[in-house]
């Protein structure tokens, strides 16, 4: 992968050239939370990159918590063409997107209905993405295998040093816009890249040592098999509000409901965000209801994660991005529910598994 | 662009009713529309929503698509106040279908219990447009009561005579009232003495749909009387708001429904937890 330097000056007029040529969104500080917002020049030097992840889903840029998806019976809506930027995604994030990908665009979900909304959103939309240096209490991708820093499914990533940015070159959308500004980007030495790899490693150890009591010696993936009549289950489930707040938050929950209205004349259909968690989600009109009990939809959230996506695209439909623990009213953690699925089976939970 | 969420408009031929709850509509979609049974539309009451529903007309019928519907929440109910002529929408057809090219040469037994008769009345009238590929059909039916039969004449007269001996009927109620004279019981009453009519119930097929407890015990007694897990076919009631594999509401194990059935046999679900509720 093609590998170039950009420093701290250059970075600003890099942004400034973006912003003449697109839309750009990139995380700002807001109360406690970082979230995704569009930049202008006037907060352009309040972007925060190089901690971590924003609160906000990357999904929101893709599949909108409310989209026109059709006003019948005639077929004249079109599709948003503008390109926009979005800045500072983190891996966790990026590797969502596999998930909502597979879904709306992939082969093993229908493909003779790819979603042209989501398709058009991605296509016109170009990502540079950052490393992720300060995980906080609630990250854990480290538990799901998976790296603090992008490895794929980027256009362009950048490690942030302490003189300026290692660019990784991910795609040929991230070609052409360095294409634009050539003179910007230098080449990297080796000792930048000895610098970015000691603070990967060290937001890595990092992330040990936070999720350290949670780690579990099988995978989550192991854990719930046969576990549907688990007690844990109920017991996490207990301080549930059942409000969705963690599918909504979730990046790879990508589940929605069709609504029509009637407009004037005219009758449109929306898509809206829907959540498993709510008791109507899975409930047929006749009022037969699969998951009528709390703790089957708290269970079944989990199933489909590390049950019913590996079974259809082998990949765990979770990033460890920790956003359904800091969005929890209930105090609820994931990994306390996988750490009690363990020593429920006696399988080596934190310290004891090293 | 190709959009999979715009909905085909559709002309309301004739409303048929069928029962207190249950009418048939007869649909003459704007554009060329072909399904196979076992198949689901997504039928849409303009401005009020959609719901999934599998078309009880033959297959082979490419003039129309009849849908038999009960009356149980928001769409249906304002389904049912439509009229000759109202407008529509439909999407589809979604799913998979009833695999009968597998089924040929075989005595076929179908169970259907209240309004999950119309799938299966669509699987009939395919089934018997090829009647000679089939060695036997022996149809069971149960209602609540007599007036909650759906296609009365058909099924208590029509069919009955036109098949001939290929072809039989066995229909229940669970109260009879002053005009049944037929038989009164639960439809898993009508899995009683098969033999005495179907040869080999190994190498026999049964096909299932009703509401969840119907299926579950009808599922229950087909294998007590000697039906295969894999020769038992069951048509799965969810509430599929996409029906193109996106929105994640029919998901069931690690099957969706509409994208890996509706049509699933009992051999594929039977490790599922809670699939009869």
């Amino acid at each position: 992968m093609k590998e170039l330097f950009l420093s701290k000056d250059n970075y600003q007029r890099f942004l400034e050239k973006i912003l003449s040529k697109f839309s750009l969104y990139a995380p700002l500080q807001k109360g406690d939370f970082l979230f995704y917002q569009k930049v202008s020049k006037e907060n352009i030097s309040d972007i925060i990159i190089d901690t971590k992840r924003a609160i906000h889903p990357l999904k929101s840029f893709f599949i909108p918590a409310r989209r026109k998806v059709s006003e019948y019976f005639n077929s004249s809506l079109t599709l948003d063409q503008k390109e926009r930027v979005i800045l500072g995604a983190k891996a966790c994030d990026l590797n969502a997107l596999k998930i909502s990908d597979s879904v709306y665009t992939g082969e093993k979900f229908g493909a003779e209905y790819k979603d042209p909304f989501y398709i058009s959103a991605r296509e016109r939309t170009i990502l540079i993405s950052s490393d992720c240096m300060a995980p906080d209490e609630n990250c854990f991708c480290n538990l799901l295998g998976s790296k603090p820093f992008p490895e794929e499914g980027f256009d362009l990533n950048l490690s942030s040093l302490e003189e300026g940015f290692v660019v990784q070159v991910g795609s040929e959308k991230g070609e052409k816009l360095i294409k634009e500004c050539e003179s910007l980007f230098s080449s990297v030495d080796q000792d930048m890249i000895k610098k970015r790899e000691k603070r990967r490693e060290k937001a890595f150890k990092l992330l040990e040592k936070t999720n350290r009591e949670f780690k579990t010696a099988v995978s989550y993936r192991e854990l719930v098999k046969n576990s549907y009549d688990s007690p844990v289950w109920k017991e996490h489930s207990e301080s549930c509000v059942d409000c969705g707040g963690c599918n909504q938050i979730c990046p790879t929950c990508r589940c929605f409901l069709l609504s029509d209205k009637k407009v004037g004349e005219k009758y449109e259909r929306y898509y809206l965000w829907d959540a498993c968690l709510l008791t109507g989600f899975s409930r047929v009109a006749g009022g037969a209801n699969p998951r009528k009990m709390l703790s089957q939809r708290f269970a079944n959230r989990l199933f489909c994660k590390f049950y019913f996506f590996p079974e259809n695209i082998s990949i765990d439909a979770c990033t460890g991005c920790g956003r359904c623990i800091a969005v929890c009213i209930g105090k609820i953690d994931m990994r306390k529910v996988f750490r009690d699925l363990a020593v429920e089976r006696k399988i080596p939970v934190g310290l004891e598994n090293e | 662009m190709n959009n999979p969420y715009q909905p085909i408009k559709t002309k309301i031929l004739k409303v048929i009713t069928e029962t207190p709850q249950i009418k048939t509509f007869v649909l003459k979609p704007e554009n060329h529309f072909k399904f196979e049974a076992g198949q689901f539309i997504q039928l849409t009451v303009p401005g009020v929503g959609e719901g999934p529903f599998t078309p009880s007309s033959s297959p082979y019928d490419l003039e129309k698509i009849e849908v038999t519907i009960m009356r149980v929440g928001k769409v249906t109910s304002a389904l049912h106040k439509m009229k000759e002529d109202d407008v529509v929408g439909i999407r589809g057809p979604y799913g998979n279908r009833y695999p009968v090219e597998k089924w040929k040469n075989k005595e076929i037994l179908i169970v259907g219990g209240g309004v999950g008769f119309a799938p299966l009345r669509s699987l009939f009238l395919s089934l018997t447009h090829n009647i000679k590929d089939y060695k036997k059909i022996v149809f069971c039916y149960g209602a609540k009561t007599p007036q909650d039969i759906v296609y009365k004449e058909a099924v208590l007269d029509r069919w009955q005579r036109e098949f001939g001996k290929n072809v039989s009927f066995r229909i229940t109620v669970d109260r009879g009232d002053e005009t049944w004279k037929g038989k009164v019981g639960l439809v898993t009453t009508t899995l009683d003495n098969l033999d005495e009519e179907i040869s080999s119930i190994p190498e026999s097929v049964s096909v299932v749909c009703g509401p969840p407890v119907m299926m579950k015990f009808t599922t229950l007694k087909l294998l007590d009387v000697g039906y295969k897990p894999e020769n038992i076919y069951l048509s799965m009631e969810k509430n599929m708001s996409c029906g193109i594999g996106k929105c994640g509401h029919c998901q069931l194990g690690k099957f969706l429904v509409c994208r890996d059935g509706p049509v699933f046999t009992y051999d594929q679900l039977k490790d599922i937890p809670a699939i009869w509720d």
